[in-house]
């Protein structure tokens, strides 16, 4: 399988913060690439570097076989997490002015605007001022501007930001849409719940550096569940000695739930029979880690903190980002 | 090549196609055109005839009658002709008008006197009383108050407009001051308050002629004669050129190159200022990284500058043609000097790209409007120097001063329209060396503005000084 993007090596330093720090990544072509890390990690910076906006220190970047992605513009659609509209423009002119740049020809890109602006809903808008949009409304405007030339390869910086319930299921059903037409598809985010609701390779990246890159299957293999749920109807039957079950290292209670903390290599068929067989249950489960414990238990240290760093919506100022 | 010119049609289009715009741009050049052709229609229309009369108290009896006569109906046609005659010849004179076409005109004039002159001088029908010399000036003034304004219209009315009263020692008197002149006394002049203004100056010259007129016959002196003798020389005046004489033209020396300078100016800085706040706009909405994942920052640089260019080029043309137009409608075009068209062509696109360059700097780097106010200060101190000198430059276009600016990058462009379009010829190789200067000045803010245009545009947060520009520049 070829790669829509290679990167070897690359570094950026923005003054003494080293944005991003020896970064090896490849990307294959048709995957859904989640990009995840807390605010500040260098997810914006490293999509930048591969949409040849800001330039590496040093290393290798290829894009779509090219050695810069200014040589393949117009094949790649890019959603910038600093996105915006001309204000005073038509939605139906900007989306056309937009398709042009990407070198499509006048006629077709109005009838690809028309064409989408009825598939996101906001058929209605094409001769209204981007200003009388809703932010949400406006939102998918540029999304549409990223896909309108049907690039091979989109990338889409902290999508679902500023996106309403609905709106976001609408953003997954587009993403993975372009994905099943065959395009390759990043997107980053802070909130790792998007990213495990939909991409199939995952990257995730703190403060420069790359702490995992993998396919979600693997990571859910590899990252094996080493802990069982237990909920007792009675509970009196908290108290029993669910310690002496086979393969349980530790067990912690909480609010009437057990968890039952598994030695490596655990046969999790045989407890969880055991463990029904104990006493009534309500809930008996084989947890299933989310990407969040994955990161904390890749990063280490204290685990509330990092949770906290995860949730932060403080977004750090673009002037630390880029500038230094 | 293509998506800059899909930036510069865009560009174009949303400065254009623009209510502030069409307005702005096009209102003034339309109001001047109406005014110009309404001019004549509006002239034909007749000013009130003014009627009533004039009381004179004149108890030495020698100026009354001078007022009398001076307000008969021929006197009146007679004065109004000459001051008709008297605009045409200094109005023709002052702007230069080609020999030829004044004369027409005056020809024109003089077949219908009337035509503008019924504008400047309203009919008059003026009666002049003379009152007893023992009438008192309380009794006489109560007349005034009764004038209400409407004389204009109301025919057969004879309200009291003005009255004068002339004491004897007026006209004449024996007291002498001290470099031995006649000290006259004043008179006293009251007229009603709503005369109309012209009519009030024709009271009063006629009344001040007829007085001096009284004095000297009293002296014993012939009045026609020594006004003869005493009035101003008539002077032609031309200038020496190769091409042959030519009546001077003081009015059009100083305006024509006066205007290609303020058109110059006015074009490239409106489109400067066009491209600096959509600069701006493009980075405070935070739509600059969306077009620049379709175009690169060069790309769009050059296409925003030409845009923008075709926007002051827009206005250029609009304005020099509606002058030029004016020009030939009013018989001026042979003070056009045709090859300075071409020049103004050529410095307006150096001066464009100069000011262009400049501002798409200013506004990549900064986050808002405001804070290109700071930035902006320095450039505006060097641009208004052309503005502010071009009076001494074109008194003397080739002083070592003038000289100098031609070749100072960014005023240059300026200066030498003043000079090139001003009547005094300058040395022919300054010309293309100025250009030469442009031309280097445009390569190096071009070169300058690509890169801090480049690193501009993606930075936010602290407002860059022009410290932090030059960094930039040899940075990148």
């Amino acid at each position: 399988m070829t790669n829509a993007i290679e990167i070897r090596g690359l570094n950026k330093t923005f003054g003494p913060k080293r944005a991003v720090q020896n970064l090896d990544l490849d990307v294959p072509e048709g995957s859904l690439y989640g990009f995840i890390g807390p605010n500040g990690a260098g997810k914006s910076t490293t999509i930048r570097m591969i949409m040849s906006i800001i330039f590496p220190d040093s290393g290798e970047l290829r894009v779509l076989g090219k050695s810069s992605a200014v040589e393949s513009k117009d094949r790649i659609g890019y959603l910038p997490e600093e996105r915006g509209i001309y204000k005073k423009m038509k939605v139906g002119a900007f989306l056309k002015y937009i398709a042009r740049l990407k070198g499509l020809d006048s006629a077709e890109a109005d009838k690809r605007t028309k064409e989408w602006l009825v598939r996101v809903g906001l058929a209605d808008t094409y001769r209204k001022k981007c200003e009388e949009l809703s932010k949400g409304m406006q939102q998918k405007v540029q999304f549409v501007a990223s896909v309108i030339h049907e690039p091979d390869l989109l990338i889409l910086d902290e999508v679902f930001t500023g996106l309403d319930p609905e709106n976001r299921r609408l953003m997954r059903e587009l993403i993975r849409e372009q994905n099943d037409a065959g395009r390759t598809i990043i997107f980053s985010t802070h909130a790792m719940f998007e990213a495990e609701q939909l991409c199939d390779r995952l990257f995730m990246i703190r403060s420069g550096e790359k702490v995992l890159d993998m396919p979600m299957e693997e990571i859910w293999r590899t990252y094996d569940p080493k802990t069982v749920v237990v909920e007792p109807i009675d509970a009196s039957d908290i108290q029993k000695s669910w310690g002496s079950l086979p393969s349980v290292k530790e067990v912690v209670e909480t609010d009437g739930i057990i968890e039952l903390r598994l030695i490596d290599n655990a046969d999790v068929g045989e407890l969880m029979r055991q463990a029904a067989s104990m006493a009534p249950v309500r809930r008996l489960e084989l947890k299933r880690p989310s990407l969040e414990d994955v990161f904390i238990e890749l990063v280490g240290g204290d685990a509330a903190a990092i949770r906290k760093e995860l949730r932060s919506n403080v977004k750090p100022s673009l002037q630390e980002v880029s500038r230094g | 090549m293509g998506k800059v010119f899909i930036v510069a049609w865009k560009e174009f289009l949303a400065t254009v196609a623009t209510k502030g715009f069409i307005f702005g741009m096009l209102f003034p050049p339309f109001i001047m055109t109406l005014m110009i052709v309404m001019m004549p229609i509006l002239m034909n229309k007749k000013a009130p005839t003014v009627y009533g009369h004039v009381a004179v108290i004149d108890p030495s009896g020698l100026v009354a009658p001078r007022i009398q006569d001076a307000f008969s109906a021929e006197k009146i046609k007679e004065r109004k002709d000459k001051k008709l005659r008297e605009v045409m010849e200094a109005g023709s004179k002052a702007m230069g008008i080609d020999p030829d076409a004044a004369k027409q005109m005056k020809e024109q004039a003089d077949s219908n006197p009337m035509a503008a002159a019924n504008a400047l001088i309203p009919e008059t029908n003026l009666t002049v009383t003379v009152l007893p010399p023992t009438t008192s000036i309380e009794e006489a003034r109560k007349e005034i108050l009764k004038a209400t304004g409407r004389e204009q219209s109301a025919e057969g009315t004879s309200a009291r407009l003005a009255l004068m009263f002339i004491p004897e020692e007026t006209v004449r008197t024996s007291e002498l001051d001290a470099e031995g002149r006649p000290n006259f006394e004043a008179y006293q002049l009251l007229t009603a308050p709503l005369l109309d203004i012209e009519v009030q100056q024709d009271i009063r010259d006629q009344t001040n002629r007829a007085i001096v007129d009284a004095r000297l016959a009293d002296a014993g002196q012939n009045p026609e004669k020594i006004r003869g003798l005493t009035a101003w020389p008539k002077v032609e005046e031309k200038s020496v050129t190769k091409e042959g004489d030519r009546s001077t033209n003081k009015v059009a020396k100083m305006m024509i190159p006066g205007a290609f300078m303020f058109l110059l100016w006015i074009s490239t800085f409106t489109a400067g200022q066009y491209l600096l706040t959509s600069t701006i706009e493009e980075k405070s909405s935070r739509v600059m990284e969306v077009i620049l994942s379709a175009v690169s920052p060069m790309q769009l640089m050059l296409g925003k500058i030409l845009g923008k260019g075709a926007v002051g080029l827009l206005i250029l043309l609009l304005y020099s043609s509606a002058g030029i137009s004016a020009m030939i409608f009013f018989a001026y075009a042979h003070l056009l000097a045709w090859q300075n068209l071409i020049y103004l062509f050529v410095f307006f696109m150096i001066a464009y790209m100069v000011i262009a360059c400049l501002m798409a700097s200013i506004g990549s780097a900064v986050n808002d409007i405001n804070e290109a106010q700071s930035l902006m200060g320095p450039v505006m101190m060097v641009l208004i120097i052309p503005m502010m000198l071009w009076m001494p430059i074109l008194r003397n276009p080739n002083s070592m001063f003038a000289q100098v600016c031609s070749f100072v990058p960014l005023i240059n462009p300026f200066v030498m329209v003043l000079r090139i379009s001003g009547s005094e010829p300058i040395p022919t190789w300054q010309i293309p060396a100025s250009i030469l200067v442009g031309l280097l000045t445009v390569a190096f803010m071009c070169w300058a503005a690509a890169k801090i245009f480049r690193i501009g545009v993606l930075m936010y947060g602290k407002p860059p000084n022009f410290a932090t520009l030059v960094k930039w520049v040899r940075m990148a």
